[in-house]
């Protein structure tokens, strides 16, 4: 366990950009917050919500839009980590010295793709739900009063933005939500450290230029697009399996606004899904490639 | 899977290294041929050779790290697939500058304390802090110098039954060379352990050595401890007037210095050299390439 906690550390000290980052994101959204003080939402249907009943909700969607900056910064962040950090160590020959110690292929490569996967998204989502609460508190601070016209709302004394019952639900949502991106990006991420173990120089252009010239390849050729559909990581997919929607309204924002509760969570219908297995299967292959590629190749 | 313990079995009795027949290629470039050499538990030896002629990859295979035709065990396990059992009972300096620069001093120590269930922390600092090097710099702003220290100060601090170094004081200067050695003799090394070493600064490790081994082109030229060169080997520096005398007892090397004419015989009676001059044992830079030379095509 004490190994464990050190190799992971060893990849934040080689990797700051993966805490520094989302840090400098929490502080500047703070700092905006404390200055500017009010949330802003676009409401298209602001009667309904004059009772007070969709005001929590309204919150919740107050708290998505928070945590999605941190979301995006992750998902960077750890593509780009995990993109980098085999090549990285063949670069500057380093990985002499990491293969000294008695820390086995498997294990180094598990550690990355624990790093990548579980503990940058989940370390950030912690960091948005902990800022979340910061922020909701400045804006209770700052709050002067409730307005709704004009497609704006800002904030109210007693109604928003601070709902327990409410955050808990969407921070619960959240991690749903999130646990199952894991599970579905589970082979981008085993994509990445393959081919960062794998690319003797520029891993990016490995990465990125052979997919996209197969699709291409495809579409000329055969006019069809097998690969384009299976490569596409489709994130509507991903929400049409975890999540299911009830609501028929104007848009999906005030959908959501308008009841959390018309939200189903659905993970038996995404573990189910052919498509995830498949994913799994294939992050698992790829992982034993990455595995055995690092412990067979001698390059250095 | 066999473990440490049961290959401790073998090695009270048996060599902690066999190498058998082994040969490597890189392309048409033979790097091993046929290589075959064993070492036993509580010796340092020297693995003595040019540049390219092998000594690395012979290194990368009893360490794992490259795949060979033959065959080679270390504590009686085949490190091309029980590396990691082996691990934490060999350790290895494969070049002295691969201390990733964006690491510090502080963070090395904490990472190797992590991981090596062998790792002496205190015997580690202790041996730092007689040095420059500052706990909070980073790799990357210390002189190669230092770097090449603190990655010996690391290893040294482990206790680990095997020990490979490879050109390990490269860079060093001399006074830093001179420690390295006072250091690896005094504090390191006892009867338990074995250092295997690659150098070619020859003169410098000679006086430390139990045993040396030769390697040209892929093969090995010499496999003998110092005791055995004594016996084997003699330098004649021959006296005015007995050179076509020596000659008759066929040298394998022969050179002139000064105007004094320096003959090497192997495996020829002491008494056979009577009256022909000064009899000394050579060094092993002396005899390594006069070995060289004689085996040249």
């Amino acid at each position: 366990m004490k190994a464990l906690l050190i190799e992971i550390r060893r990849e934040f000290w080689e990797h700051r950009a993966l805490w520094m980052a989302p840090l400098a994101i929490a502080v500047v959204l703070l700092l905006a917050g404390a200055v500017f003080g009010h949330a802003w939402l676009d409401i298209h249907d602001g009667h309904g919500l004059q009772d007070g009943d969709g005001l929590p909700h309204l919150y919740q969607l107050v708290l998505l839009g928070w945590a999605v900056p941190f979301y995006l910064a992750a998902a960077i962040l750890a593509s780009a980590y995990l993109l980098d950090c085999l090549y990285a160590e063949r670069r500057d020959r380093s990985i002499l010295f990491w293969r000294s110690m008695p820390v086995s292929d498997a294990r180094t490569v598990l550690v990355k793709l624990l790093v990548g996967l579980v503990i940058v998204p989940l370390g950030t989502y912690a960091l948005a739900a902990v800022t979340s609460v910061l922020a909701s508190a400045i804006l209770v601070l700052r709050n002067h009063g409730l307005l709704i016209g004009h497609g704006l709302l800002i904030n109210a004394p007693g109604v928003i933005p601070w709902s327990t019952p409410a955050w808990l639900q969407m921070q619960g949502y959240m991690l749903y939500g999130l646990s199952a991106a894991l599970l579905w990006y589970a082979p981008l991420a085993a994509y990445l450290l393959l081919i960062s173990v794998w690319a003797r120089r520029s891993p990016y252009a490995w990465a990125f230029i052979p997919p996209v010239l197969l699709v291409i390849f495809e579409h000329l050729e055969f006019g069809t697009n097998y690969v384009g559909r299976i490569l596409d990581g489709s994130f509507g997919e991903l929400l049409h399996l975890a999540y299911r929607f009830d609501a028929a309204g104007a848009g999906a924002s005030v959908q959501l606004g308008r009841g959390a509760q018309q939200l189903a969570l659905t993970p038996l219908r995404l573990l189910a899904s052919p498509r995830l297995a498949w994913g799994l299967l294939a992050a698992a292959l790829m992982i034993a490639a990455a595995i055995r590629l690092r412990r067979y190749r001698d390059d250095s | 899977m066999a473990t440490i313990a049961d290959a401790q079995q073998i090695t009270a009795t048996g060599p902690i290294i066999e190498a058998k027949e082994l040969s490597k290629r890189y392309g048409h470039f033979v790097a091993l041929d046929r290589v075959s050499f064993s070492l036993r538990a509580g010796r340092i030896v020297g693995m003595i050779g040019r540049n390219g002629a092998g000594k690395t990859t012979a290194l990368k295979a009893i360490l794992g790290l490259t795949s060979c035709e033959g065959s080679v065990r270390v504590f009686g396990l085949d490190p091309a697939r029980q590396r990691n059992a082996l691990m934490s009972d060999v350790c290895f300096i494969a070049d002295a500058a691969v201390l990733p620069r964006w690491l510090s001093v502080e963070h090395a120590i904490d990472y190797v304390a992590g991981v090596h269930p062998r790792f002496d922390r205190k015997r580690a600092e202790a041996v730092l802090a007689t040095t420059n090097i500052r706990r909070r710099s980073r790799i990357g702003e210390l002189s190669k110098g230092m770097i090449t220290q603190l990655h010996l100060t690391l290893i040294l601090a482990i206790n680990a039954r095997l020990l490979v170094l490879d050109e390990p004081t490269l860079g060093l200067d001399l006074i830093y060379r001179r420690q390295f050695y006072d250091t690896l003799l005094s504090d390191y090394f006892d009867k338990e352990r074995t250092i295997l070493l690659t150098t070619h600064q020859v003169e410098e490790v000679e006086n430390l050595l139990t045993d040396v081994l030769f390697i040209d082109r892929g093969q090995v030229v010499l496999d003998a401890t110092l005791d055995q060169l004594a016996a084997r080997f003699v330098q004649l520096n021959v006296a005015t007037g007995k050179i076509d005398a020596a000659r008759e007892l066929k040298p394998f090397h022969v050179r002139t210095l000064f105007g004094k004419t320096i003959m090497l015989f192997e495996d020829r009676p002491a008494e056979s050299f009577a009256g022909l001059g000064e009899v000394r044992t050579p060094g092993v830079a002396d005899l390594f390439a006069a070995k060289i030379q004689a085996a040249a095509p």
